[in-house]
This record gives structure tokens, sequence and C-alpha cells, in this order.
């Protein structure tokens, strides 16, 4: 039996959508991007845009996880001692307000491992067994096990979601793509710093009705796996 | 040539003066050009077969020849990369030949010029004005990115290259994606806006804003008159 999710192009291309082979991925619902008192919010930008992916993150938790769907979820962060952390990376995060990554923040030290700020959001928490995935960069395939996790679950799927669209997401969703995995943005769950980003993105990924992979709400996924049950 | 690098001023970009700090040599910096390819480019190549318009892209031949020519002149290294599948297509995924056939222009198959996107064929050669030099990196890769499956890290390592100038097509997908990746590596690029085209201009306008947000969250924008002038 063929499963598809309508949106850009039903998706998956070819209608195998089980749960054994497909896995949402939550990029970087941390409050350090989130939450306030997080680096984002420090930096003065409206973390509304960023929180809406909050709600339908969390509703699609609740659909996919009794399905038995792997779930991951991953974390933007450097080592404490900063070893991993880029130079020109450092600078730049530097020069808008003085306070960078690392510098103490109203919670703790901004996108460093382990710091009260660094979590996912408390909506968001990893339940237990789901995977977490700590990443340096923006990709989440980079410097990471994420590719042999995914090859060794049998995983060929991926539904993408979290923040920011622009960032994380794309670098993730280009990168994933490369890699042949069949990929879909839920653009609800998602959210960029400012929404006309967030628009563009979208705009770029609708190129060629869908060239990195499908686009859809997810209320067409939630629709899709309730209609089977 | 030790000597002279460190005469070179910072390149005036947005939304900083590249590189960061000032360190710029031929001895630590590429040159990278894109998916110059006919494929891309011309008018019968794959994109055009899939109703992409090839003008934007054939538009910026001239700008990046005339940088080619200033950096190989002062000494830079230059990689050249090709987007392309082997002959068998044992490393194009499903659903990338998938996706290519909606547009009748399916990866593997013959068009005007030859098996499309398909290594060795006439399509896939890189546009005669930017003929890559003897000695000169080129890099073929199945994906967007030029990191994954190739051995582009590699050779920058190898070489002690610490600084990249991103040019080539397109911008918000092959151009784009090696320029995040090479950014999270800890390169620190800077992209050239008039020698790299989308098939859409809006497009081309956005990656540019998502490059310059955060003070250069992955590096730099600038025209390539700043970096001829900086190097001369």
């Amino acid at each position: 039996m063929t499963l598809h999710v309508p949106g850009l192009y039903p998706w998956p291309f070819d209608g195998d959508l089980r749960p054994e082979n497909t896995a949402l991925i939550v990029i970087d619902m941390q409050i350090d991007f989130c939450g306030e008192g997080g680096w984002v919010h420090s930096l003065g930008v409206e973390i509304a845009n960023t929180r809406r992916a909050i709600g339908p993150i969390a509703s699609l938790l609740e659909t996919l996880r009794p399905l038995g769907y792997t779930i991951i979820h991953t974390r933007e962060g450097h080592r404490p001692d900063l070893s991993d952390l880029p130079a020109n990376k450092a600078w730049r995060s530097a020069q808008i307000n003085g306070k960078g990554i690392g510098a103490k923040g109203p919670l703790g030290r901004f996108l460093v491992r382990g710091e009260p700020n660094w979590d996912i959001v408390p909506e968001l928490a990893p339940a237990p067994g789901e995977i977490v995935i700590d990443k340096s960069g923006k990709g989440s395939f980079h410097g990471t096990d994420l590719e042999a996790i995914m090859r060794l679950g049998g995983i060929r799927n991926l539904i993408v979601t979290g923040v920011t669209t622009d960032c994380c997401v794309q670098s993730t969703l280009r990168d994933a793509n490369d890699r042949g995995f069949e990929c879909i943005l839920l653009e609800d769950c998602c959210g960029a710093a400012t929404a006309d980003h967030h628009e563009r993105q979208i705009d770029i990924f609708r190129i060629m009705d869908g060239l990195y992979g499908s686009i859809a709400h997810s209320r067409d996924l939630i629709g899709t796996l309730e209609a089977k049950v | 040539m030790k000597d002279r690098a460190t005469d070179f001023p910072q390149v005036a970009a947005r939304p900083y003066a590249w590189p960061f700090d000032g360190r710029f040599s031929p001895a630590d910096t590429a040159l990278i050009i894109i998916d110059m390819q006919i494929d891309f480019c011309g008018l019968d190549g794959w994109c055009a077969q899939c109703q992409g318009d090839p003008l934007p892209m054939a538009a910026v031949i001239e700008p990046t020849r005339r940088l080619l020519d200033s950096m190989r002149a002062a000494g830079f290294l230059v990689i050249h990369t090709r987007e392309g599948h082997r002959e068998d297509l044992s490393d194009l995924p499903e659903n990338k030949r998938w996706r290519s056939a909606r547009f009748n222009a399916e990866i593997g198959t013959t068009g005007p010029c030859g098996r499309m996107l398909t290594r060795g064929a006439p399509g896939w050669e890189i546009v005669p004005e930017l003929t890559p030099l003897p000695g000169e990196p080129i890099v073929d890769k199945p994906g967007k990115g030029s990191f994954y499956a190739t051995d582009l890290e590699h050779i920058l390592r190898t070489r002690g290259i610490r600084n990249l100038v991103f040019t080539g097509v397109t911008t918000d997908c092959c151009v784009h994606t090696t320029m995040r990746d090479a950014n999270d590596r800890g390169f620190e690029c800077m992209l050239i806006e008039d020698c790299c085209a989308a098939t859409l201009p809006h497009n081309h306008a956005s990656i540019m804003a998502f490059t310059e947000m955060g003070h250069g969250i992955f590096g730099t924008v600038a025209h390539s008159k700043a970096l001829i002038e900086a190097i001369s």
C-alpha cells in the first residue's frame, strides 16, 4: 500500500511512507533560539517568530510518537572549552552587541552545551529513547553521527521541522537531500528571525516544484496518517 | 609571494570587510567556481530543458572570467566543480531522478547536449570561457553541495586553504549549499554577487539577504571589483 501526503508534490515521491523508514527531525528548538533569556532574544529578535513552531511541533509529536516514528532532536552548541568553535563564527557572533557565543547571558553561557539556555524548550523535551544530535554548525550532518544513525535505522524519509527556516533548517534539509533522503518541510513547524526570511526561504524551496523535497502543512501529514488508521 | 601576501588590504564587503581577521594571501585563499557547465548556462542545457531560464547564468560568465584572470595572475588556487552523475547512474538517488523526469528532463537521458547531467556528456562540460587550466583541481559531485561524497575538504586542508571566494551557479542551490557547508567547516567565505546567478532573480536577492544576516552568519557578500582592486 502506498501513502502520500498532499503538498508541493505528493510525498514521498514513491508513496513508501511507514514508521519503519521515516523520521521526524526537530531542529534546534532550544531556549537560545526560541526562549526568553536565550541568545536570539538577547539580540533583540522578536521570538514570537521562532516560537510559532512550538505548538504545531507539539501536536505533530503527539501524532507521530504513538505510531512509532523515529524522532530526532538537534541542538546547536559548543563544548564548554569552545575547542569546536571556528574563530570566524566566534568573531561574528560578538559583533552585534559584544555578547557572542560563550558569553554569559541571563540564564547561562550562550550556545554552550550544558547551559540552561542551550536546552530544548520544555514543551518539546525529548522523550526517553529519542535521538538527540549535538552539532557545532548549522547543518546537522557535519561532525555528527546523524547519517550513521539514519542509515542504521533504515530511515529513508525525513520530515523536517524547527528553527531557523533560513539557517539550520535549510542547511540540514539540503545536506539530507544530497544524501538521497526524501524530505518534506512542514512550513507551519518552522520559523525564522523574521517572517520575511521565512517566506523567502520557502520560496527558494519551491523552485522546480521541489528540487530539495516537498513542502506541506502539518495538518496535511497528520490528516494523511489519521485517515490511514 | 609570501611577502606580498601581507600587503593585500581587506576586501570591501557586506556586512564586514573580508576576511574577518585580515589574513589573506594566495597561500591560504582559493577561488571556487561552481558548476559553470553548459547544462546550467547553455541555451540547450539541462536547466533550459527543465524550463529554467539560463540567461542569468550565461550573464555571469564574463565577470567570472575577469575575476578568474585576475586571481590566476596573482597566483591564487582555483577550484572548479561540476555536478553530474556516473554513466551507470549508480550515484543518482531515485528521488532526484524522479523529480527531474517530471520535467521531461530526466537525468541520464539524452537531450540536445547529450546525456543530461551525466559525466562525459557535452552538456556536462564547463563553458569554454572558463575552461580549467592544467593543475587546477576539478571536483565532480553528485549533489548540490561540493563537500558531500567528494575530496574537496581533503584538497583544501592539504593546500592549507582557510579563505574561500565563491562564484558560480546557481546562487540559491549549489553555490549556497557549498558555502553553508564550508562555513560549518570553519572556512572564511565571501560570495561574489555579480559572479553568481539564479534562475529567479528574487531568489538570488534572498540569498544575499540570508548571507548578510547575523553579522554575516555564513560569511560576506562583495562585488568582484572590490576583490580585484584588493589583489591588484
